[in-house]
C-alpha cells in the first residue's frame, strides 16, 4: 500500500504481501496511503510534543504570546491533523457511503493493527465533525490534481480528473468543489513565435509591438476559470502595475538611449505575457485554440448561426458544403500534425523575415528612410504643395512632397512635422517617429511635435520615451511649464505624469490638448476608462479632430469596447476619408471580433491608398492566415496588392462600398469561413 | 553509505554552502497534500556512517523546498504549501524560530533558490503563477514576477549573472527574467508539457537545462533557443528535480518519479552515466554538493534521506 502501486498500476484492493494484475484504481492507492499513513504517524505525532528541538505548539495556536505568533501568516497555520480521529471518522463515513468500489480496501485498513488511541496531551484542536474544513479539501483537490498530472501526463484530462475524483470520493470530498484548472497546453505554438519577437535582445519587430498589445488588453469580461482571472485581476490592478513599473524605473540604471532600447523590448515582453494571460481567459471560442475536430465542428456551426443575417453570396455557397466531412477531414490533418505545425511555422517564418526587413531597413531606430524616385525633387515650393496635399487627403503624395522639401531644407521643422503627421496617419509610426525626431531636433520646443512623439511612442508601447515626450510637452508649453519642474526629466515616474497632467487640465478645462495628452497618458497605464473620458472630453472641445476620433476609437477597441469603436472610426473617416489610419484600425477591430474576411477588406483599401503601411500587410497576412487563406499570404507577403484585391472582390454588402460584386472564387470563401481563430486581438493605433 | 529516516514524506534535500556535512531537508506529511511539514537539519558525523539530526523545525503545513542562506550559515529558508516561507536560524533557540514568516504568496510555494553570487536576496516560486524577491531584512518581498500562466515549480539563479534567473513552469514554459527588467526578457516553451525543473549550467552560463512532466530533460543554449543542444531520455516517468554539477562542466543529475536518480552527461553520445534506484517511492529530491566533489543526496516520498558518493551504491553501509 504505497506510492509504488499508484505508479505501477497496482491495485488498491491488494492484500499487503500479495500482487494482483489487474488496477483498480491507483488514486485509491493514494487514498488508502492517505489514511493509513495517518495510522503510521501515531507514535510519531505522539512523540512531537515533548520534541524540545522544536515547539510545534508555539506555531499552531495563534493564542499565545510568542512573538511567533504575531508572524504574519500565523493565524492561517492549521491545527495538527487529528489523523486518529479521522481515520475512524473516515471509515464510519466510508461504511455509510457505500459503493465507492473501495470495500476491499477498506477491509484492508481494518486488518492493520488498531489505532493506537491518542494518550497523553493531545494539541487542542478543533475537530470538525467529518475531519476536514472546506478549506483542506479544496486544498487535498488542488494539490492532488496537481500531482495527478504529473503522473499521469500522457492521459486524457477525464482520466487524470477520474483519478482524483475517485480518490476525492474516498475521502468524502464532495465533487464540486472547483479544483485548479489544468495547464494551457494550447499556448505552445503562439510562445513560438512570440519567441521570436523576443528573444531577440535588438529592436523588436514593429508590427509585433504593436497588434500584442491588442491581445494584452482584452479584459476579463469573457469570463473563465476562476483562477485565470484571479491572477489576471492581480495584474491589471491599474495601481499594482504602475507602482511595479515605478520599481523598475527607480532601478533602471542604463542611459537613456539603451533604455530606450530595451523599453521596446520589453514592452513587447509585457504584451506577450498578457497574451498568453489573455488568451487563457477569453472563454470566447473563436479565441481559443482548435481542441479537436468536434469540438471544433461545434464552435463551426455556432459560427455559422451567427452569421446567418449576413446576406452575403459566400454564406449561401458555403451551406451547402457538409460540415461533417469537412471537419473530418480537418480533424485527420490535425492528426496528421499538418495544419498546426504549418501554421505555426509559417508564422515564424513571417516574424522572422519581418526582423531581418526590420534589421535591414534601420541600422537604429529614429532613422528616417527616403523614398526612391521622388517626382517632387526639383520642385519650386514643394511645402507647400505637401500641405495641399495632405490636406487633400493624398497621404501618399504628400509624403513625397514633403520629402522633397526636408531634402531641400534639412532644418525646416515644420516640414519634418508635416511628414511626420503624414505618416502617422498613413499607418507607418516607424517613419513618423523618426521624421519626429528630425522635427524637434530642428525646433526642439514645438508643441505638436512633442505630443506626436509621445503619442507614437505609445503605440509602439515605449513607456520610458512616451513619458519623455509628454513631459516635455508640459515643459515646453507657456502656460503650464511652471507645473513642471526640468529636473524631473530625467527619471520620470508614470504617477508623478499624470498627476501633473491632471493638475494642468484642472487649470484650463477648456484645453482641449491636455484632455488628449491626458488620454494618451491613461492608454499607456491601460487605465482606458479615463482615456476614454479624457478623449470625449477633448472631443467636445474639438469635434472636427478625426485624428482624435481615431485616439477614442482605437482606445475604445483597446478596451474592448469594439462596437463603440466602429462608431468613432466612422466619425473619423466620415471627416477624413481617406484616413489610413482609421481604416486600418476598423480592419483590426472586425478581425478582433474574428470577422476575419471583413477585416481583411479594410486592410485592402488601407493598402491600397498606402501601399507602404507595414503594420496593415502584417495585419492582412494574419488575417489571410486566420481565414485560412494561404495561398494569398504569398501574394501578401511579396506586397502584390492586386492578387490580393481581386480575391476579395466578392459579394455585394452593406460594408465598405467600394467592392464590387464579383468573381466569387468558391474555394477561397470555403476557406474562409473555415477560419480557425487562434489569434487573440490586435492593438489600434491612436 | 548513510541514510536518515524522516517521519514525513521528503520533498527536498540540500546541501549548506558553508559546512560539508550538513544538509537540510523538506518534509510534508501525507505526501504534501495535507497535514504537517517538518525542516530537518542533519549532520554527517565524519566517523561513523550515521546521520544525526541536529534540530527540526515543524510546520503547519508540508514543506516543499528549503533554501540555505549564503550570507549567514545557520539561516535557512523553508517553502510551505500554505503560500508562507519560514525563516529559520539554527543557532537561535528553538523557541526564538521561526524568526520571520514571509506570506504574500496566494498559493503554495513549491521552490526556492537563493542568490549566490550576490548572496542576499532569494526567490520563491509559487503556485499562484508568481515568482518573488526576497531579501532577509526586509518582511516584504522586493518584486513580484507575475508572467506565467500556471504554477510555477521551480526557479534558479544563474551562476554567473547576479541578476538573472529562471523559472520553470506548469505553462510549459521556461522564463528568463532579469531583476532589472519589468519583464521576463526570453521566453523558451521548452516542452509539451509541464516543466518541473530547471538549472543552470555552473560552467556555462549560457546553458541551461529543463526537466519536464514529458520524462526528458533537455539542454538549451539560451543564445540560440529555438532548439535543444540536447535531449536526456530516460527516466519512465516525470523528472522531477535536476542539478548540475558544481564541479564538473557537463554533469547534472536527476531525479524523477520512477523512483530513480540518475546522472547524465550531456555532451556524450549515450548520456546517460549512473543510475541509482534505492528509493522504494518517487524521488523528489536531490542535490550535489558544492564543496564536497562526487557527494550526492536524494530523498523521496519512501521518507528516506541517502547521502553518497558519486559512484557508490547509496545503500551500502
Amino acid at each position: 500500500m504505497s506510492m509504488r502501486e499508484l505508479v505501477t498500476g497496482g491495485t488498491a484492493c491488494a492484500v499487503p504481501g500479495s500482487s494482483s494484475s489487474s488496477s483498480s484504481n491507483p488514486l485509491g492507492a493514494l487514498a488508502n496511503a492517505l489514511i493509513g499513513s495517518s495510522s503510521k504517524n501515531q507514535g510519531v505525532l505522539k512523540e512531537i510534543p515533548n520534541n524540545s528541538a522544536a515547539a510545534p505548539h508555539s506555531q499552531f495556536y495563534s493564542h499565545t504570546g510568542d512573538p511567533v505568533a504575531a508572524l504574519p501568516g500565523s493565524e492561517l497555520d492549521r491545527p495538527f491533523l487529528q489523523s486518529n480521529a479521522q481515520g475512524s471518522e473516515f471509515i464510519r463515513g466510508f461504511r455509510a457511503s457505500d459503493a465507492n468500489g473501495f470495500a476491499d480496501a477498506w477491509d484492508e485498513i481494518q486488518r492493520q493493527p488498531p489505532f493506537d488511541p491518542v494518550a497523553g496531551p493531545a494539541p487542542p484542536v478543533q475537530p470538525s465533525l467529518d475531519g476536514l474544513s472546506q478549506g483542506d479539501k479544496q486544498c487535498i483537490r488542488d494539490r492532488s490534481s496537481i500531482m495527478a498530472r504529473h503522473i499521469f501526463s500522457d492521459r486524457s484530462e477525464e482520466f487524470i480528473n477520474s483519478q482524483v475524483n475517485a480518490l476525492l470520493s474516498s475521502l468524502e470530498i464532495e465533487n464540486d468543489i472547483h479544483a485548479r484548472g489544468s495547464m494551457p497546453g494550447r499556448f505552445r505554438e503562439l510562445e513560438d513565435y512570440w519567441n521570436e519577437s523576443q528573444g531577440v535582445m535588438k529592436p523588436v519587430a514593429h508590427p509585433a509591438d504593436g497588434w500584442v498589445t491588442e491581445f494584452s488588453q482584452n479584459r476579463i469580461h469573457h469570463g473563465g476559470p476562476d483562477a485565470w482571472a484571479r491572477s489576471f485581476e492581480q495584474q491589471h490592478g491599474a495601481g499594482g502595475w504602475a507602482s511595479e513599473f515605478e520599481q523598475e524605473q527607480a532601478q533602471l540604471t542604463s542611459a537613456d538611449q539603451m533604455r530606450g532600447v530595451n523599453m521596446g523590448n520589453l514592452a513587447a515582453i509585457q504584451q506577450t505575457r498578457m497574451l498568453a494571460h489573455t488568451l487563457s481567459q477569453n472563454g470566447d471560442p473563436k479565441f481559443q485554440v482548435f481542441r479537436g475536430p468536434d469540438q471544433w465542428a461545434n464552435e463551426f456551426s455556432a459560427e455559422r448561426l451567427q452569421q446567418e443575417p449576413v446576406d452575403d453570396q459566400w454564406v449561401n455557397e458555403f451551406s451547402k458544403l457538409h460540415v461533417d466531412d469537412w471537419a473530418e477531414e480537418f480533424g485527420r490533418q490535425v492528426g496528421e500534425g499538418a495544419l498546426g505545425d504549418d501554421w505555426a511555422n509559417s508564422y515564424d517564418e513571417f516574424i522572422n523575415e519581418q526582423i531581418v526587413a526590420k534589421q535591414r531597413s534601420d541600422a537604429s531606430r529614429g532613422v528616417y528612410v527616403f523614398s526612391d524616385m521622388n517626382p517632387y525633387v526639383g520642385h519650386p515650393n514643394p511645402l507647400k504643395e505637401g500641405q495641399d496635399l495632405f490636406r487633400k487627403g493624398l497621404l501618399s503624395e504628400a509624403v513625397l512632397a514633403l520629402e522633397a522639401e526636408v531634402m531641400k531644407n534639412p532644418e525646416n521643422a515644420e516640414g519634418w512635422r508635416l511628414l511626420g503627421i503624414t505618416h502617422a496617419e498613413n499607418d507607418d509610426d516607424q517613419q513618423a517617429i523618426a521624421a519626429m525626431m528630425r522635427a524637434q531636433e530642428a525646433d526642439p520646443t514645438n508643441l505638436e511635435v512633442l505630443l506626436s512623439l509621445g503619442v507614437s511612442h505609445t503605440n509602439e508601447l515605449e513607456q520610458s520615451a512616451a513619458l519623455k515626450y509628454l513631459y516635455g510637452w508640459l515643459c515646453h508649453h507657456p502656460k503650464y511649464g511652471t507645473l513642471a519642474p526640468p529636473e524631473l526629466t530625467d527619471s520620470l515616474y508614470y504617477a508623478d505624469v499624470a498627476r501633473l497632467f491632471n493638475e494642468a487640465a484642472q487649470m484650463s478645462p477648456e484645453d482641449a490638448d491636455v484632455h488628449i495628452v491626458l488620454g494618451v497618458l491613461y492608454n499607456l497605464s491601460r487605465e482606458y476608462d479615463k482615456a476614454i473620458a479624457a478623449f470625449k472630453t477633448a472631443l467636445k472641445l474639438k469635434p472636427n479632430d478625426y485624428s482624435l476620433w481615431n485616439k477614442l476609437g482605437a482606445t475604445q477597441a483597446n478596451s474592448v469596447q469594439s462596437a463603440d469603436a466602429i462608431l468613432a472610426y466612422q466619425q473619423a473617416l466620415d471627416l477624413k476619408p481617406n484616413y489610413v489610419r482609421a481604416w486600418a484600425n476598423m480592419g483590426i477591430s472586425y478581425a478582433n471580433q474574428g470577422m476575419y474576411e471583413e477585416s481583411i477588406r479594410y486592410y485592402v483599401r488601407a493598402l491600397a491608398m498606402n501601399p507602404k503601411a507595414d503594420n496593415a500587410w502584417q495585419y492582412l497576412r494574419i488575417s489571410l492566415s486566420c481565414a485560412s487563406r494561404n495561398d494569398m499570404v504569398e501574394a501578401c507577403d511579396s506586397r502584390n496588392l492586386e492578387a490580393d484585391a481581386s480575391s476579395f472582390i466578392y459579394g455585394a454588402c452593406s460594408h465598405p462600398p467600394f467592392l464590387v460584386a464579383g468573381s466569387g472564387d468558391q474555394n477561397f470563401v470555403h476557406e474562409l469561413t473555415h477560419s480557425r481563430s487562434s489569434y487573440g486581438r490586435i492593438v489600434l493605433y491612436i | 553509505m548513510p541514510v536518515f529516516k524522516t517521519p514525513f514524506n521528503g520533498y527536498s534535500v540540500r546541501f549548506s554552502p558553508f559546512y560539508e556535512s550538513r544538509l537540510a531537508v523538506a518534509t510534508a506529511q501525507n505526501f504534501g497534500i495535507l497535514g504537517n511539514g517538518r525542516v530537518h537539519v542533519i549532520d554527517l558525523s565524519p566517523s561513523s556512517p550515521v546521520i544525526n539530526e541536529l534540530i527540526a523545525f515543524d510546520t503547519a503545513d508540508g514543506v516543499y523546498d528549503v533554501a540555505w542562506s549564503e550570507s549567514h550559515d545557520s539561516v535557512l529558508v523553508a517553502a510551505v504549501a500554505d503560500g508562507s516561507m519560514k525563516v529559520y536560524d539554527t543557532a537561535l533557540p528553538p523557541q526564538a524560530n521561526p524568526v520571520r514568516s514571509l506570506k504574500e504568496h496566494a498559493r503554495e510555494v513549491h521552490g526556492l533558490d537563493y542568490n549566490p553570487t550576490r548572496r542576499d536576496s532569494f526567490l520563491s516560486a509559487s503556485w499562484d503563477d508568481s515568482v518573488k524577491l526576497w531579501t532577509l531584512d526586509r518582511p516584504a518581498s522586493l518584486r513580484t514576477f507575475r508572467e506565467h500562466a500556471y504554477c510555477v515549480y521551480s526557479v534558479a539563479w544563474n551562476p554567473k549573472h547576479a541578476d538573472v534567473f529562471a523559472s520553470a513552469s506548469g505553462d510549459c514554459t521556461v522564463r528568463i527574467w532579469d531583476v532589472r527588467e519589468p519583464g521576463s526578457t526570453m521566453i523558451i516553451p521548452g516542452h509539451e508539457h509541464e516543466i518541473l525543473s530547471c538549472d543552470w549550467n555552473k560552467y556555462d552560463e549560457c546553458l541551461i537545462a529543463t526537466a519536464s512532466v514529458d520524462k526528458s530533460i533537455k539542454i538549451w543554449d539560451v543564445r540560440n533557443y529555438r532548439v535543444p543542444v540536447s535531449a536526456l531520455n530516460g527516466h519512465g516517468y516525470a523528472v522531477r528535480k535536476i542539478k548540475f554539477s558544481p564541479h564538473r562542466r557537463n554533469l547534472l543529475v536527476s531525479c524523477s518519479y520512477d523512483m530513480t536518480v540518475c546522472l547524465w552527461d550531456f555532451m556524450v553520445e549515450d548520456a546517460l552515466v549512473g543510475r541509482y534506484d534505492h528509493h522504494t517511492e518517487f524521488a523528489v529530491g536531490v542535490d550535489l554538493s558544492v564543496l564536497v566533489d562526487g557527494l550526492m543526496a536524494s530523498t523521496g516520498w519512501d521518507e528516506l534521506v541517502y547521502v553518497w558518493q558519486q559512484g557508490m551504491d547509496p545503500r551500502t553501509a
